[in-house]
């Protein structure tokens, strides 16, 4: 069990739950990865003459390769690049420190760089995100956003990185990601060596349950199977995160899977559905149903969990994580191909991996926190972050103490040890045979 | 244009020769707009359509290639053809309360309406000049599970604590014949109002009771109109999504949430395709019905 929280006295200004904000606004779809997403489907590429007078548009790509010498992305490149004081940063909503209606550590940057940034809570979901900034990626031209986060279970990180959609990082500006991330984001498998990416947050799809009703959640993914709750148990509509909870459900490890497992899986998913025991298969607002009792377990992201539990007086949400593990995904930020801002982008992104400012950001986030160091200074807080940390608690209303030592924002040795990846679709011939033996499944008639 | 009638035949043959350029091109001209319009925003995109739904596109360029896999169309109606039968039946189902709910109030109009018909027509119609979504949304804030209808009857033990309208079948009905309703409405009022009044007097001379005048004469007079009405509703229900996402739950997907996420959630393409060519066709079978049973002469009037 992660979660032990005693349910939480605070301010609780019930307006400004960010659990609900964000479970109302930030549809946790679609996290699929597919880092060789050109193996197969590079066969697809390529536009007939038909195709051309239909007008559908197609793509030429390049391969996502290592910068070549002097082109962009490299170090002689990076070096003629200029700070414009200006830069576009494309997020997901409710996912960075917020204070009377402004964001401190942005209002913090510009005033220690000069650098303005324009903030927006673009992203609401990958894919759809995806196909928005994709004409301009494949016209050669600016997407408008010179930061963009997107998560690595999920194919659109696999395509931008593959066809070369990405602007490589200018390690040399990385000072403090190379001294303070953490080992979980530092060098991760969906980006080795960092040379497109740094992580914005992390987190866990696992299970959260309403622990005046359930009393013995047990350990184990199988309380969503139990009968005793039927009709009471939310399920993720999700494929991606479906399948996964599937394939654990039938002792498989999700990333070394095969496709005779997911049809097991699927079968068992269909006989949760078909026994009655699933009230629904939800998006983004699995965490409402759950608080207001329609359900009492449910799949469920570690951070809204932890928020509600935090910041709601009558909160009894615990989160569960399995013996069984707990699928684990991280939001990256990368800059986009024909960037303006390049420079400041990096300037921001680095600025990001100071544990004064992850204090703050995960002070009102609580997700995975991807610098360590945070810890320490949510517990003895100095200077400019001990300031706005304390500018911040009459709206949060809680010690900083309580986000320090929640094993879902700073995971401990067991948190860690049951962190399981996703399966890497290996061609698109794959994500097509999931997303038809589990959206079926979801998309009930 | 039958203006050489009655004309001697030696002046009426070197008239008709002078205008023939003009006679034989002015229908073309006359619908070229309408032509060109059909052209550019319906036949062709319906063709691309068709053609992607043969296509292997992929998922991370949005890049096509023509490879006439017709597997596709098997694949996905295996996959989806019980979200189809829901679609045809909630579709059916919120059609025929429409007909049901709008025929007393298109008779009332027509007949008592008097000089106040195009008041009461605007009446009817007065409310969907707020947007759809927005209208469908408002329904859903009202029927929530506590909500202010729910939640007023549950507190006062009308209602037991577990009965929910949102997320079941019948939400997802009654959204559609509600938004639907006008479709239905006007050209069932258009057909009663067309009615001859005097047709009923004779009707009622040769001793037909109240009743049988209107078994026997008015309701047949208005079977064009109800068939249109029909497939006014009919169509476009079958084909909408924004009730069911809204309204709806997860065990009563219709075809046009599967085609929506199809295109904007998984970017599948050809499959979106496929599945929005088979709905096409069924609604053409609709068409068709219409056309052999009625003549496509009544189409025309009423559509």
């Amino acid at each position: 069990m992660q979660d032990q929280h005693n349910p939480q006295p605070g301010s609780n200004d019930p307006a400004l739950d960010p659990s609900i904000w964000r479970g109302l606004t930030q549809p946790r779809m679609s996290r699929r990865q597919m880092l060789r997403a050109a193996g197969a489907g590079a066969g697809a590429l390529g536009v007939s003459a038909f195709l051309a007078a239909c007008g559908v548009k197609g793509a030429t790509v390049g391969g996502g390769s290592s910068p070549k010498p002097g082109g962009v992305g490299s170090a002689s490149w990076w070096a003629k690049q200029k700070l414009h004081h200006t830069v576009n940063f494309a997020n997901w909503p409710y996912y960075i420190d917020v204070l009377k209606g402004k964001h401190p550590s942005l209002q913090h940057f510009t005033d220690l760089t000069g650098i303005q940034v324009n903030y927006t809570e673009a992203i609401s979901d990958n894919l759809p995100f995806y196909a928005k900034i994709r004409p301009s990626l494949q016209a050669q031209q600016y997407t408008g956003y010179d930061i963009i986060v997107m998560t690595n279970n999920s194919p659109p990180l696999g395509y931008l990185i593959n066809y070369g959609w990405l602007t490589p990082l200018d390690q040399s500006a990385m000072v403090n990601f190379h001294k303070y991330a953490s080992p979980l984001v530092a060098n991760p498998a969906w980006d080795r060596g960092n040379k497109y990416t740094m992580a914005w947050q992390s987190g866990w799809t696992a299970i959260g349950y309403n622990s005046s009703v359930v009393k013995n959640p047990g350990d184990s993914v199988q309380i969503l199977f139990d009968p005793k709750y039927s009709g009471k148990v939310g399920m993720m509509a999700d494929p991606q995160e479906l399948g996964s909870l599937g394939l654990l459900a039938i002792g498989v490890e999700p990333a070394t899977s095969t496709e005779s497992d997911w049809a097991r899986a699927a079968k068992k998913l269909q006989t949760q559905k078909s026994d009655g025991i699933v009230r629904a298969y939800y998006d983004q607002d699995y965490i409402n149903h759950l608080k207001n009792g329609d359900t009492v377990v449910s799949q469920a992201w570690s951070g809204d969990i932890f928020q509600a539990d935090l910041n709601h007086a009558t909160s009894d949400l615990r989160l569960l994580i399995p013996h069984e593990g707990g699928m684990s995904w991280t939001d990256n930020m990368c800059i986009p191909a024909y960037a303006q801002n390049p420079k400041d982008a990096m300037t921001l992104m680095d600025y990001y991996y100071s544990p004064d400012v992850q204090a703050v950001v995960e002070y009102y986030n609580d997700y995975v926190c991807p610098v360590p160091l945070a810890q320490q200074v949510l517990l003895h807080p100095t200077g400019w972050a001990a300031e706005t940390l304390k500018a911040m608690k009459p709206s949060i209303g809680l010690p900083y103490s309580k986000t320090a030592n929640a094993p879902t924002v700073f995971p401990d040795k067991q948190a860690i040890a049951l962190s399981r990846p996703y399966y890497q679709y290996k061609s698109q011939e794959e994500l097509t045979a999931w997303n038809n033996l589990f959206l079926p499944i979801t998309q009930g008639s | 244009m039958t203006s050489s009638e009655g004309v001697a035949p030696a002046a009426g043959v070197t008239r008709r020769r002078r205008a023939r350029p003009g006679k034989v091109l002015a229908p073309y001209l006359l619908s070229l707009p309408a032509g060109l319009w059909l052209l550019a925003l319906f036949l062709v995109p319906l063709v691309v359509m068709l053609s992607l739904s043969l296509q292997t596109c992929n998922f991370g360029t949005g890049a096509c290639v023509m490879t006439w896999h017709w597997g596709e169309f098997w694949s996905q109606v295996s996959l989806y053809h019980s979200q189809f039968l829901t679609s045809i039946y909630f579709a059916g189902a919120a059609t025929i309360i429409d007909l049901i709910v709008s025929f007393p109030i298109a008779y009332w109009i027509a007949f008592y309406g008097g000089s106040k018909k195009n008041f009461f027509l605007l009446m009817l119609l007065v409310p969907f000049f707020v947007s759809f979504v927005i209208r469908t949304i408002v329904w859903e804030f009202i029927l929530s599970d506590q909500g202010i209808v729910l939640g007023t009857l549950k507190n006062a033990h009308l209602l037991p604590q577990n009965f929910h309208i949102l997320a079941t079948g019948y939400a997802v009905v009654a959204g559609l014949a509600y938004n639907y309703l006008p479709f239905t409405a006007l050209p069932l009022y258009v057909a009663i109002e067309r009615i001859d009044k005097t047709v009923l007097d004779a009707a009622y001379d040769l001793y037909a009771s109240k009743r049988e005048a209107f078994t026997r004469v008015i309701l047949p007079l208005t079977i064009p109109g109800m068939f249109a009405a029909f497939l006014l509703t009919f169509i476009p229900a079958l084909g909408d999504y924004v009730n069911q996402q809204i309204l709806g739950g997860t065990n009563n997907t219709m075809i046009g949430t599967v085609i929506q996420n199809a295109f904007l959630t998984n970017l599948d393409y050809a499959g979106g395709s496929a599945l929005s060519a088979v709905l096409l066709a069924i609604a053409l079978v609709g068409i068709f019905a219409y056309a052999r049973l009625l003549g496509s002469r009544t189409i025309e009037e009423y559509l």
